[in-house]
């Protein structure tokens, strides 16, 4: 009765049939994406290492001028116009997300506590308007803001704008039309957050704590973080990379990192300077995917966050 | 007296929320049916701009292309990511980080990015061989790459749900690998398959970024023109496309209703 | 064979063997391994032989290598080594959709795209057969299996032992030379379980089949089957008709896994006499082995004190009133002992009584561990 071995060959068949069975299910689409996506991408990072030459069009040899042309110097010495662009990217980025949290958190709370047959028409309600292309959201936002209209009116009459300059072409709103098209991204993981809150915890926190502020602080802020986390990240990142709104919101004092990226290679001004930007892009979205990584684990609550 | 105070504030909050996301897209539509020339004020309705519409060339090709856009990469990536799908469900024993990996890559890049790269690598490419004009088949391409993700993991998720006894239950009953595809495997993820289908279309119409980069000038898609259009200075024709547009959506937007609350639990 | 499931398509419609078909298939295996990874050992070598039209039960703990042996009849698992033949043909490389045998899965595995109809014709869609011929058998098989009025009914439609039933007419209609059953009773309840242990065995005897059997239950498989083969650890250890493993179990294993608790170490023999914990009894065949084993309802109980050979002297410890019968848990010497009796109109002694235990020499039965 001893089991001495295995005649090599029915396992072995098994495993090459196995192997090729994988081969042909994956192959097709892993290789698309290497050849149409991960080789261009590794190509745009090499390219930022290069020169710039003819056309805006990289060659040898390799160096970091692109990297010190971004931090803005120049042919005529350092100028701090790419510099302002990158603060303004953090600055917008930063005021922008901070805005919709302030405004989604109260929203997620208010669909969680409404009816349930409610909850999915109320979420739909808040997605839908991204559903549409993010070119025309943004041009709404041009007709209300643009001089003349009601709300440009009303601005200038409590002296906050000039006299017929309207709410547009303005920081303001480039900083408007990020909260617009994020709002969506930040509701969704909050409201997924408070729906699965315990609410037995909240309950005990207003027995424990005499006002309602601290009991919300200790019970419900906690159990909520793991959504609001996820929602950061899923705006955050975005939003640094945008290009769309402030090229067409923020005319040329409310341009970003995308633009100044897309400009060196819609104008084949300058590809190595462009990817050098690109570059920069990516280090934010990896550091914010190794945050939400983390910040997941150490909660537990891995949320599986899909739009 | 002061939860109910609450609940008010945030009534009130919500329905001022709604407005806030409503009124660009309010503005729009009611600007299409907008009499006059004038995008600052309504002086009654016409549908002028939406005859003028049809007469409109450049318009008509620009929806040409998209359709022809979305249908043909959104097929394809349904074929692609189909079989990754599968494959990622069939072999979810072994370690598939790698894949992950890659399936997600297209999802977590920044847009502009990946407009740049694909751009920066088409030109290139033509550059030396002559190939990949930028065009119709390269935006195919690009939005291919964008949608094989979704697809993958809208297949992988339907095999997930199902009882693996199904297909053993296949191989039992006489169905050879074919007809196990034919028989079995299909008609039993066609609901995903429809969404998987329905998803890659309106990504492939909503993009305005990866198209931009990647488009030929021969190849502008609705959001292109659209571009071009505000760029140049707003026509109200804009109005009237992207009104109709935005009632696409709405059409979309009622059908899934529908479906979710057919759906049981 | 009036009874059986034939038509006039059934010999056409055969994959082979034309002249065979209606005869049942007798099922050879030898030397089966299989491993699963590097450690896991499911079935260690392997020798079977099961006879045409036989009720055959793989009965053992999971983890045994019962479903592994099973899943390699049907060519769902390949076996690392040895052969297997149905009916004579050697099939070890027949990939299972060119196998003429069917299995009722645990799970049922029914389709849920399609509705019970088009599930009976399954198989026969895959094989070939043309519609008519389809629908003829398909409604043939659900008169039946009496399900007739199921047939346009949506698979959720049904309840769990509607979806037992047409797993069954599903695998039956498409008449395979081998018929498995992987524990397709399990999920069932206690009630709907007797009942339909009862209709697939009807059905086995009617068509005159080859059953093969998984459970882990022995209670079913001692019901059900013409021959059990135990399994633990991936080899067989005693196959035979219930009677002789519930009987004469060949080793410990077999025997508690068949329900029996009174096995005690012999520590010491002469001749026929043999001294256990319980106190010294005469066996008629005292074969090999350390053990002895004492089934319950082999034993008598006389009111007092009795003497004589294999009369123990005991005290009732515990008594379990059952209606039909009683269960004891007696103390005699250094053991405790369960007797079953039958309740014939007799006296049944109370817990605190002292009685004597008697058993009649050829009932005792020596095993090894």
């Amino acid at each position: 009765m001893a089991y001495t071995g295995v005649t090599p060959s029915a396992r072995s068949r098994g495993m090459v049939r196995e192997a090729r069975h994988l081969l042909f299910t994956v192959a097709p689409g892993a290789s698309w994406i290497v050849i149409f996506l991960v080789l261009p991408a590794a190509y745009l990072m090499g390219v930022a290492f290069m020169t710039n030459g003819p056309y805006g069009l990289p060659q040898m040899p390799l160096s970091l001028e692109s990297f010190r042309r971004l931090a803005g110097f120049g042919f005529l010495g350092w100028s701090p116009g790419n510099l302002y662009t990158l603060l303004r990217s953090l600055w917008q980025t930063l005021v922008s997300t901070g805005l919709v949290v302030l405004v989604a958190y109260p929203i997620a709370y208010y669909i969680s506590t409404c009816r349930e047959t409610w909850r999915p028409i109320m979420l739909l309600l808040v997605v839908v308007p991204s559903w549409t292309n993010q070119v025309i959201r943004t041009f709404g936002w041009m007709n209300l803001l643009a001089p003349g209209t009601p709300l440009s009116e009303l601005a200038e009459s409590l002296g906050l704008i000039a006299p017929n300059m309207g709410l547009y072409p303005s920081n303001f709103a480039v900083t408007l039309g990020l909260v617009y098209n994020f709002l969506p991204f930040m509701v969704l993981p909050l409201y997924a957050a408070f729906e699965k809150l315990d609410i037995a915890q909240v309950e005990a926190a207003q027995d424990l704590f005499a006002s309602p502020v601290r009991a919300f602080w200790h019970a419900v802020f906690p159990q909520t973080l793991p959504g609001l986390l996820a929602g950061i990240v899923l705006v955050a990142i975005p939003a640094f990379g945008m290009y769309v709104i402030p090229e067409l919101l923020g005319g040329g004092k409310g341009m970003m990192l995308g633009n100044l990226v897309a400009n060196q290679f819609a104008g084949g001004a300058n590809w190595p300077l462009g990817a050098a930007g690109a570059i920069l892009m990516l280090i934010a979205t990896f550091i914010g995917l190794f945050v939400m990584r983390r910040i997941g684990k150490r909660l537990g609550g891995g949320e599986e966050v899909v739009i | 007296m002061r939860k109910r105070t609450l609940k008010r504030g945030l009534t009130a909050f919500w329905w001022f929320t709604l407005a806030f996301l409503y009124l660009p897209l309010a503005v729009v539509v009611l600007f299409s049916f907008n009499a006059s020339n004038s995008a600052a004020s309504f002086t009654g309705i016409s549908l002028r701009w939406y005859t003028r519409l049809m007469g409109n060339e450049e318009i008509l090709s620009a929806f040409a292309n998209s359709m022809i856009l979305a249908i043909s990469s959104s097929m394809i990536a349904l074929g692609i990511g189909c079989l990754i799908g599968y494959g990622m469900y069939r072999h979810r024993q072994r370690k598939l980080g790698w894949l992950i990996v890659l399936i997600y890559l297209p999802i977590v890049l920044p847009d502009i990015v990946f407009g740049i790269s694909e751009m920066a690598f088409f030109v290139q490419v033509h550059r030396l061989t002559g190939l990949l004009q930028p065009g119709l088949i390269t935006m195919i391409i690009a939005h291919v790459t964008f949608q094989i993700p979704f697809v993958a993991l809208i297949v992988y998720s339907r095999f997930v749900g199902l009882d693996p006894t199904l297909f053993e239950a296949a191989k039992d009953l006489y169905a050879s690998p074919t007809k196990r595809v034919i028989h079995f495997m299909l008609p039993t993820i066609k609901p995903a398959l429809i969404s998987a289908f329905f998803l890659s279309f309106t990504l492939s119409v909503d993009d305005f970024v990866i198209s931009f980069f990647t488009a030929g000038p021969e190849s502008a898609t609705l959001p292109i023109y659209i571009w071009g259009a505000i760029k140049k200075g707003v026509s109200p024709e804009i109005n009237a496309i992207a009104a109709l547009m935005i009632g696409a959506v709405a059409v979309a937007a009622v059908i899934s209703l529908m479906f979710s609350r057919r759906r049981p639990a | 064979m009036n009874d059986s499931l034939t038509l006039d398509t059934a010999e056409a419609s055969r994959n082979e063997n034309v002249e065979t078909a209606r005869e049942a298939s007798s099922i050879e295996l030898h030397g089966l391994h299989k491993r699963f990874g590097r450690h896991t050992v499911a079935l260690n070598g392997v020798d079977l032989t099961i006879e045409a039209g036989e009720f055959f039960t793989l009965l053992g703990p999971s983890g045994c290598g019962k479903t592994t042996l099973l899943r390699i009849l049907a060519g769902l698992e390949e076996a690392d080594d040895g052969r297997l033949a149905i009916g004579g043909k050697d099939i070890t490389e027949v990939p299972p959709h060119k196998r003429s045998v069917n299995t009722v899965f645990q799970s049922y595995a029914l389709f849920p795209h399609l509705s019970v109809r088009e599930n009976l014709a399954f198989g026969l869609k895959m094989r070939g057969l043309p519609p008519v011929e389809r629908e003829a058998r398909v409604a043939k098989i659900a008169e039946f299996i009496k399900l007739g009025d199921l047939v346009a009914r949506r698979i959720d439609q049904l309840s769990g032992g509607q979806r037992q039933r047409i797993a069954l007419a599903r695998a039956l209609v498409n008449e395979p030379d081998v018929l498995l059953l992987d524990e397709p009773l399990s999920a069932l309840d206690a009630g709907l379980r007797s009942q339909l242990q009862v209709e697939l065995l009807r059905v086995q005897k009617r068509l005159g089949m080859t059953f093969v059997f998984v459970t882990h239950d022995q209670q079913e498989a001692m019901v059900m089957s013409d021959r059990i083969a135990v399994l633990n650890g991936g080899v067989i250890q005693q196959v035979g008709p219930p009677r002789e493993v519930y009987e004469h179990p060949v080793n410990a294993f077999v025997a508690r896994f068949m329900g029996h608790d009174n096995l005690y170490p012999i520590t010491a023999r002469q001749g026929n006499r043999l001294t256990t914990p319980l106190g010294e009894l005469v066996a008629d065949q005292a074969g090999e082995g350390d053990l002895l084993l004492i089934r319950p309802e082999t034993l008598d109980l006389l009111p007092g004190e009795v003497a004589g050979d294999n009369h123990l002297l005991a005290v009732v410890n515990e008594r379990l009133y059952r209606g039909s019968h009683a269960e004891y848990r007696l103390e005699v010497g250094a053991g405790t002992l369960q007797a079953t009796l039958n309740n014939r109109g007799r006296h049944l002694p109370e817990v605190g009584d002292r009685v004597t235990v008697t058993v009649a020499p050829d009932d005792l039965v020596t095993l090894s561990e």
